[in-house]
Order: C-alpha cells, then structure tokens, then sequence
C-alpha cells in the first residue's frame, strides 16, 4: 500500500511553512525523490512505521530550513514510501516501482532480512544507494557496495550482550534461542548460538516460527522442556515477541529474558503486559530519555514523542540518522550522482544525532559499510525501559 | 519423550481449536444458506477483535457483555453486508467469490484507516495457570474453549429447536422446496449470513485477549476455518468439532516433532487426504 498521505501533507506544509523564506526564482522548484520501504501493516507494522517516521521528521527540517542545497541547486525533499509486509516478493516490487516507476535514486529505510535481500536484487545492479536496518550478514558485502546498514545487527551487539550477561548473571548456563523462519531469524539466532558457543554458554534451543504466528504454546511447550535457565526472543518483532513471552510465562517460565534484537519495547510491553515483560534485557533498544543516550538523541525523542504522541524506538533514531548522513554525503559530493555521493560517505565519519558515526564492519562483512555505536543494554522494569550498561561493539573497540 | 509432553501437546492443540470451529461454522453456514464461500470472514472475525478492544479495553466494560457485544454487533454488520452486498449473488459463486475477495482487502484497508496498523493490546479477562497431573492449562485459554463450546452448542439448540433455525436448516437442505412450505427466503438469508458472521464475531471477541488485534488477524482463522470445514464435511457441525480437534491434535503433536514451517503444512495435507479419500469429509453427507 502506497503511505503517500501523510508525508505529503508534511511536505505541503513545509513548504507553506518555508514559502517566503526562499528568494524567489531560485532553484526551489526542483525535488528530489527519496525512497522509504518497510513493513507498514502486519506483525512487524512498528519497524516500518519508525522507519518512514524518522525520514519523515529529517526531510521535514530540510525542508523547513529551505531545502536541500547539493552544489547551486536547492531540492525540495518529497517521500514515496511502500508497505512490503515483511514479505520479499512485495519489497522486490515495492523497489521496482521505487526505481523504475518513480526514479528515486535513494532509498533510505528497510526493514526485515529476506526483504532486503528481495530490495537489493533492484538497488545494486541500477548503483541506487540504499540504507537499511536489516539484519544479517547477506544484506552487506563486497559485492554490495551500495547498501549500509544504519542500526548495529545481532553480529555487533550478540557478543557484548552475553560477555555482559555471563558476568553479571551467572546463574545462567542454558538458553534458548527462538526467532521468525527467514533470514533475519536466522541470522540472528545464528549470532546468538555463536556468542553462546564462544562464551562457554549451552544452547537449549535454537527454534524458529513462522512469521504471523499467534499461538507460540506448541513450540513453546518444545523449547521449555529443554529447561532453558533463559529465553532470548531473539529476533522476534515487539508484537509477537510481546505474545511468547506471555504464553511462555504462561507456560510457567520464569527465568530471565533477553532480546537481542529487540527494539520497540514499548508494543512489546503491551502486547505481553507488565508482569510477563518484566525483566527483559535487549542490547539493541534504546532509551531516548536515558542518561546512557546522547543530548541530541534525547532531543529527537522529545520531538519524535510531540509529534507522533508515541515513544521513539531504535528503528526511528537510526533512520534518522542515516537521512541526516545521506543529504549530506549529497552535500559534500556537490552532487546527486550516486557514484560521488558513495564516494563522499565512505570517505569520512559524520557527526549526527547518534554524535560521530563511524562506518566499520569489514572484518565480519569485507566491506565498511555498518554503521557503529556504542550498545546500550536496557531492561525492562515495571512496563518502563530503564538502561542498565553500556558496552562496546568489538569493531567500535579497534 | 515423555506421556506429559505428548498430552501437554495434544492440550496445546486442542485449546483453541474450538474457536477455529466457531469459525468454521460460521463459513460453512453462510455456504450451506446461500451457497456462496465468504472469503471475508475472516474479516468479521477481526470486527469482532476491535469491538472487544474498544468496549473491553477502554471503555471497561464487562468481559462476557463484551463477547455479546461483539457477537451483536458482528452479526448485524453481516445482515447489513448480505443486504448490500451478497444479496443478489446467491447461487452465484464465482461472482461472490471475486466480490467477497473485494470485500476483504476493503475491510482490511479500511481497518487500517480506521484503527491504525500496530497490534492493540486486550488485557487478559482471566489470569493464572491450573496444574493438573504436572500439566500447565492457562485459566484463560480454558475460558476461552468452554466459552466457544457453550456457543457452539447454543448454535446446535438455535437451529433444532428454534422456528429460524429450522426455517435456515430447510433452506439448506432445499430453498425451493421451503419457499413453497412458506419460508421467507430472503429473510432466512440476511439471518443466515448474519448468525455466520456472529459466530467469527464471537471468535474474534474471545482470541481478543489472548493474541491482541490487528487489521490482518482475520487471515490465520480463516485457512484454519476452511481445513476444518473440508477435513470435517461442509455443512456439518459434528464434522467441524472433528475436523478442529484432528487439526488441533496434529498441529500441537506435529510441533513437538518437526520445524513450524512444516507444522503448517500439515493442515493441507490432512486437506488432500480427504478429499482423495473422502472427498465428503469425514463427516459430511453424500
């Protein structure tokens, strides 16, 4: 389904809102077109909804501050963004009429693995830059040069969780792992088994559902009797991650709860209620109005929080900044073309609403194309996200 | 493996199964009164969902007056819609299989409009767990299956012993023959589509709280409602209580053994089966 309502009324006011601020006959009459996919409805509908929600709030202070300006011209910014459903077939659709129908040249959010691996087979062959918050080690490469990754993945924040888990909670020696059936699932679950594995952890359970599942009591019922000392709803999204743990806590699991990849907690919470969401740890979430975050981020949650009347996730901060840092790779490139404006990104880091953002990952990828920050570790405490440590990833280390 | 994980597994899978047969009735009903196969009654299983979660809860209003509510409200949104909408495509099923496709994206497109994309949390009616002989039973599914077997069997009373009820069991068996005997067709109908639609109503009212609500929620019940109704026989009810609890059984066993991708190809298996084997279902007539 085509979300162009919204953002186009953003667009329209903005423009209103900035209209006697420009000289007239200048070049403000030229737009350019930038590209927002991610899953808008179904069990994943919050990763998209952040997704086009950070664009949306970037390309509007553009706007309002005049436009974009990339060398003598200035660009209005306008967005088509797509709901793909989590579904491959969609988002490879979904890009083609991105890139055929409305010739963008940016596309600046994804969401989930398979889908990106579908939007990929579009953007890399036709050079469009594409930023992602996809997880898994196919979505970046040598042989994909055009894509980033704008949020840390399970390979970034996986080992650091658990080296932080295995000191300061002991207790646990056996976890299980479960996550959706596709390639964010099992990239993700493969991280966790590897952190698990390297650290001297026992795995239990290494389980995967299909996406769109309601009743978890079936394969729960497996993974329990395996008598996990933990349960990490790895890389389930909030809602459904939200629904295992009220059925496991139904079940009778009591035992601590991580998500790795877990980063709406917010839905989480309130799909699964206080009591089964106590207690969850997730390395991959933030708190915006945490002490662990930056002053810019907590800025933007307030912003992000006015406007939409909801609490940021990760997912919406990271789209953010990867918009911030694309317009002004534009900038500093002086041009649109894509071949200059890589060549400007990669070339030094950018400071942004996560403050300087480095570009690594080419040990674990043989590319630099992810973007690093620290990994803040949160829990979640009487329905609330309250931030307990902050570790580092192993490349942000080097 | 142990006898308790078999059985917890065989309980698993049975726990809901009587919601799905709710669904199942309702489908087959409607095809049995106007031989058409709703595609959008999944839909109505989702108003169902979103009438529990704005009378439940926020507005707090009772649990079952809620579930009543929904079942209400569902059912005259379904008279409204045979009215409008399938009452001329009686006997036509190609026509109203291709306008109740329409009416499904419609009436998830207008859901997401209308309530928004992210899943709405119900708060649990019924917390807790029972333990009996080392097996876990959530007091709230097990509310939920004795709620569902007390409509499927309000559903059973309605049609033997009530004037409407036997009039739609006429019309099922011969519409010709129960207009010149006086039946009100049209009306017979409208009741017809309406109590089907109900029943997804009440479904959805009471899966409510135990999954949250969604625009898309209508789609898993729905597959579930046509294995059930094929595995068991069109049009009968004992044989849709049978195909939900084979269903319920093989899924619950089927995920101790095999990966969830292969869980759900069970249900299609058990539907080719029968239709090779007993292409009436299990318990349908000729």
């Amino acid at each position: 389904m085509r979300i162009r309502g919204g953002i186009a009324a953003v667009v329209m006011m903005a423009l209103a809102a900035t209209a006697g601020t420009t000289t007239p006959g200048a070049a403000q009459d030229k737009t350019l077109t930038i590209g927002v996919l991610g899953p808008l409805s179904g069990g994943a509908a919050s990763y998209g909804v952040e997704l086009v929600r950070g664009a949306e709030m970037r390309a509007e202070e553009i706007n309002k501050g005049g436009g974009l300006k990339v060398g003598s011209d200035v660009y209005r910014i306008k967005l088509v963004s797509y709901d793909h459903k989590a579904l491959a077939a969609d988002a490879a659709t979904a890009a083609n009429k991105l890139v055929f129908q409305d010739k963008v040249k940016y596309i600046i959010g994804n969401a989930v693995g398979a889908t990106c691996n579908a939007v990929q087979t579009v953007t890399e062959p036709e050079k469009v830059l594409f930023s992602f918050v996809c997880w898994g080690t196919s979505n970046l490469g040598p042989d994909k040069p055009h894509s980033f990754r704008a949020m840390l993945s399970q390979w970034e924040v996986a080992e650091p969780f658990y080296r932080w888990v295995k000191e300061k909670h002991p207790q646990v020696k056996r976890v299980a792992a479960i996550s959706p059936n596709d390639t964010s699932g099992k990239d993700t679950n493969t991280a966790v088994v590897k952190a698990l594995k390297g650290l001297g952890f026992e795995v239990a359970a290494d389980e995967y559902y299909e996406r769109g599942t309601k009743d978890f009591y079936p394969i729960l019922t497996k993974i329990l009797a395996t008598k996990p000392d933990m349960l990490d709803v790895a890389a389930a999204p909030p809602g459904e991650a939200g629904l295992i743990l009220k059925q496991a806590r139904e079940l009778g699991f009591k035992g601590p709860k991580g998500w790795t990849a877990g980063v709406n907690p917010v839905t989480l919470v309130s799909i699964a209620g206080k009591e089964a969401a106590e207690g969850v740890w997730s390395p991959a979430n933030i708190n915006v109005k945490s002490d662990f975050v930056s002053a810019t981020v907590r800025r933007f949650g307030e912003e992000y929080e006015k406007r939409y009347k909801e609490v940021p996730g990760v997912i919406a901060v990271a789209n953010y900044a990867a918009f911030d840092v694309f317009t002004k790779a534009m900038q500093d490139a002086r041009s649109l073309d894509t071949d200059k404006v890589l060549a400007a990104l990669t070339q030094k880091p950018f400071d942004t609403v996560w403050g300087r953002l480095v570009l690594g990952g080419k040990e674990t990828y043989g590319i630099d194309r992810q973007f690093l920050y620290p990994v803040v570790i949160s829990e979640i405490r009487d329905g609330k996200v309250v931030d307990i440590a902050q570790v580092l990833p192993a490349a942000l280390k080097k | 493996m142990s006898i308790d994980l078999l059985v917890q597994a065989l309980l698993n899978g049975f726990g809901l199964a009587m919601v799905y047969v709710l669904v199942a009735l309702g489908l087959t009903l409607i095809f049995s009164i106007l031989e058409i196969i709703n595609f959008a009654h999944g839909e109505f299983y989702m108003l169902g969902g979103y009438v529990t979660y704005y009378a439940y809860a926020l507005f707090g209003l009772n649990y079952f007056a809620t579930l009543g509510l929904a079942i209400l409200t569902v059912g005259l949104a379904g008279v409204v819609a045979e009215r409008l909408i399938f009452h001329d495509l009686r006997g036509k099923a190609l026509n109203a299989f291709i306008v109740s496709l329409g009416l499904l994206w419609v009436m998830q497109a207008g859901a997401q409009l209308a309530f928004g994309v992210l899943d709405k949390p119900v708060p649990s009616a019924f917390s807790g767990i029972v333990r009996v002989l080392g097996l876990v039973i959530s007091v709230e599914r097990l509310v939920v299956t004795l709620s569902a077997i007390v409509l499927i069997v309000a559903l059973y009373l309605f049609l033997r012993l009530s004037r409407p009820g036997r009039a739609m069991r006429a019309v099922a068996q011969d519409a010709d023959a129960a207009a010149l005997q006086g039946v009100n067709i049209e009306a017979v109908a409208a009741l017809g589509f309406g109590v089907g639609c109900a029943l997804a109503g009440g479904a959805g009212g009471l899966l409510a709280p135990v999954f949250a609500v969604s625009p898309a929620m209508g789609a898993l019940p729905v597959v579930k409602a046509f294995i059930i109704i094929i595995v068991g026989g069109m049009g009968s009810l004992p044989g849709a209580v049978l195909g939900g609890l084979l269903l319920g059984g093989v899924e619950g066993l089927g995920a101790l053994f095999m990966g969830s991708a292969a869980v759900n190809i069970l249900g299609f298996l058990m539907v080719i089966a029968v239709l090779l084997v007993r292409p009436r279902g299990l318990v349908g007539g000729a």
